[in-house]
């Protein structure tokens, strides 16, 4: 039988069917599941367990046949750990965690990050192409060069077969415009005459400098952002390791997308966030 | 019929206090869990300096049982930083319950001194946390370590304190009334039990700490029998607040009827919607009450010893 999600339960043991060099310091990994599971919504994380190192949330870029696709970029030991496995290797999956970005019809989908953030924006793109309507999508991707333009690649080739429309920038103008992927955003919604939606994951400073954007423009009719780049423990709600203030949501249940209503609620958004003591740190 | 329930000299407006570890690290989900509808609500334990706690994995669920295996140790900013915390909360006249450890008496002393101004509800002293090495349980297990360290805060403090106790000790009827001799003012049981989860897969513990302490449903029978051993003991000479396993307003009525006025909700509200959960147990309580012709949940409290 097939489960529409992982039961919320130890970490169950996938094999690394798959393992590739996606970009500088990053690796893409594609996970074997020992149980028939689908419905993993894009937006949505796992915690994954890299035995005897760390364990850490980690977006979703895909699942197929039980075989989860995730990318991880270099941040610390816990990922440099990662790294070092290969195919054949262990690791432990929790999941599927957190509320996923939720895509209204009849508008343009305005899908912006950078680094690790195109994780789960590559599952969203995936997502919208499957649906029957045709869907007008846009992807704003930007990093310092090409050599760090995660799913490159992968996003232009889809371009290129016209399924997407592809922005890419990069700081040094090694490929792409040079600058931020914000400069093509705000060009876009300038010319268009017709509602969008912003979707953004990433650092989390970045998105707040697209938030005070897309705000400026009465055709962004919502955003949706991935709060998910914070420290984390449990991954469920309990142990309120992420969670933000004034409001009290928990990134990892009342989140990690937050729409616009919710994100400006969120005085933390984009100014602290959390370490391991429970202590606020600038961002 | 009312929901209020008298714990020593204080009174809040239902039995239902969030436990300490859950939901506790910043003001902001203390207030929510307050506005959701329970009691009063405790802090995550809170320490003289800042503590990283252990490496992840430090929480996880074990879906059979309905329960979570943890070994965060202790994580928190130090009473200094979380200080500026409960003073929104008191602004908010949120009835707090600051959780407070140490690692030996000193420390203790530090933060009740540090922390004793604010005019918070009680004083929880976390002599029970299973995955530390220095402080919590290693405390908690010593009867002449308990003695001391209550006596001592005792007179700093006119701030009710309540003692919490580990279920991780042969008799637990021993430490306890060495915490009522020292002066405390309630005895909370039970902490979370020692546990192991080991991935037979790769041989390995599944935790960064290795070990750690159960919750949830598993050791509701358990905590019912301290609850259930504690008043047999001492009767109404001492409020008892029963913690471990709630999961439905059922569980609450047993505790209360083992011997609690009060009890602490933790593993349960890991869930995308607490409010409810807590809507649903206040319902529950009602209920009973009405159905059993109770006016007040003091009068179920001991229920089962007559």
């Amino acid at each position: 039988m097939t489960k529409q999600t992982l039961p919320n339960d130890k970490p169950i043991m996938g094999k690394i069917v798959e393992k590739w060099e996606e970009c500088f310091e990053t690796y893409c990994f594609k996970i074997k599941l020992p149980v028939k599971v689908q419905g993993a919504k894009p937006g949505q994380f796992v915690m994954l367990w890299v035995p005897g190192e760390d364990e850490y949330p980690v977006g979703i870029a895909g699942l197929k046949d039980s075989i989860l696709e995730v990318g991880i970029a270099k941040m610390g030991p816990g990922t440099e750990a990662m790294h070092k496995k290969g195919v054949g290797d262990l690791v432990g999956i929790r999941g599927f965690y957190g509320k996923s970005f939720t895509p209204p019809d009849d508008v343009n989908h305005l899908l912006i990050g950078g680094g690790f953030g195109m994780t789960p924006l590559k599952l969203l793109t995936e997502t919208l192409m499957s649906t029957e309507k045709k869907q007008n999508i846009h992807v704003f991707e930007g990093a310092r060069s090409e050599d760090r333009l995660m799913y490159l690649e992968w996003f232009r080739d889809l371009h290129n077969q016209g399924k997407i429309n592809f922005h890419a920038c990069t700081d040094d103008g090694s490929y792409g415009y040079q600058g931020f992927p914000t400069a093509d955003l705000e060009i876009f919604l300038q010319e268009s005459e017709t509602p969008s939606v912003i979707y953004a994951a990433g650092p989390e400073k970045m998105m707040k400098a697209i938030f005070d954007l897309g705000r400026k423009f009465a055709n962004v009719i919502d955003m949706q952002m991935s709060l998910a780049d914070r420290y984390m423990r449990c991954g469920f709600g309990v142990c309120s390791s992420c969670v933000v203030d004034p409001t009290g949501w928990r990134i990892c249940v009342d989140g990690p997308i937050f729409n616009t209503e919710k994100l400006e609620k969120i005085s933390d958004f984009g100014v602290y966030k959390r370490i391991e003591t429970g202590e606020k740190k600038r961002i | 019929m009312s929901l209020a329930t008298k714990i020593g000299n204080i009174t809040i407006r239902n039995p239902m206090i969030l436990a300490s570890g859950v939901l506790g690290t910043t003001y902001s989900t203390l207030n929510r869990m307050y506005e959701a509808g329970l009691g009063a609500v405790i802090t995550k334990s809170i320490g003289a300096k800042s503590r990283a706690g252990n490496p992840n994995p430090s929480v996880f669920a074990l879906n059979e049982i309905r329960s979570v295996i943890n070994s965060v140790g202790l994580a928190n900013p130090g009473y200094q930083i979380f200080r500026e915390d409960i003073e929104i909360l008191m602004k908010n006249s949120t009835p707090t319950i600051v959780s407070i450890f140490g690692e030996n008496k000193e420390e203790f002393k530090e933060v009740l001194e540090g922390l004793k101004d604010l005019s918070v509800l009680a004083f929880e002293l976390n002599f029970s946390c299973p995955n530390t090495e220095m402080g919590g349980a290693q405390i908690g297990t010593d009867p002449d370590l308990v003695y001391e360290i209550v006596k001592e805060l005792r007179v700093k403090t006119k701030t009710p304190l309540w003692v919490k106790l580990t279920p991780n000790v042969s008799d637990v009827i021993e430490i306890a009334s060495v915490a009522v001799k020292g002066g405390c003012d309630a005895l909370v049981a039970i902490n979370t039990l020692k546990a192991m989860v080991i991935d037979i897969h790769t041989k390995q513990p599944i935790l960064g700490y290795k070990k750690g302490g159960l919750s949830g449903a598993a050791i509701k029978p358990i905590g019912i029998r301290y609850v259930y051993d504690l008043y047999e003991h001492f009767g109404d000479k001492i409020p008892l607040i029963g913690v471990g396993g709630i999961f439905r307003g059922e569980d609450i009525i047993e505790y209360l009827l083992a011997g609690a006025s009060a009890v602490e909700i933790g593993t349960s509200l890991g869930v995308a919607y607490p409010e409810n959960m807590i809507r649903f147990f206040q319902m529950k309580i009602k209920k009973y009450m009405k159905e059993q012709q109770f006016g007040s949940i003091n009068e179920m409290t001991g229920g089962a010893h007559r």
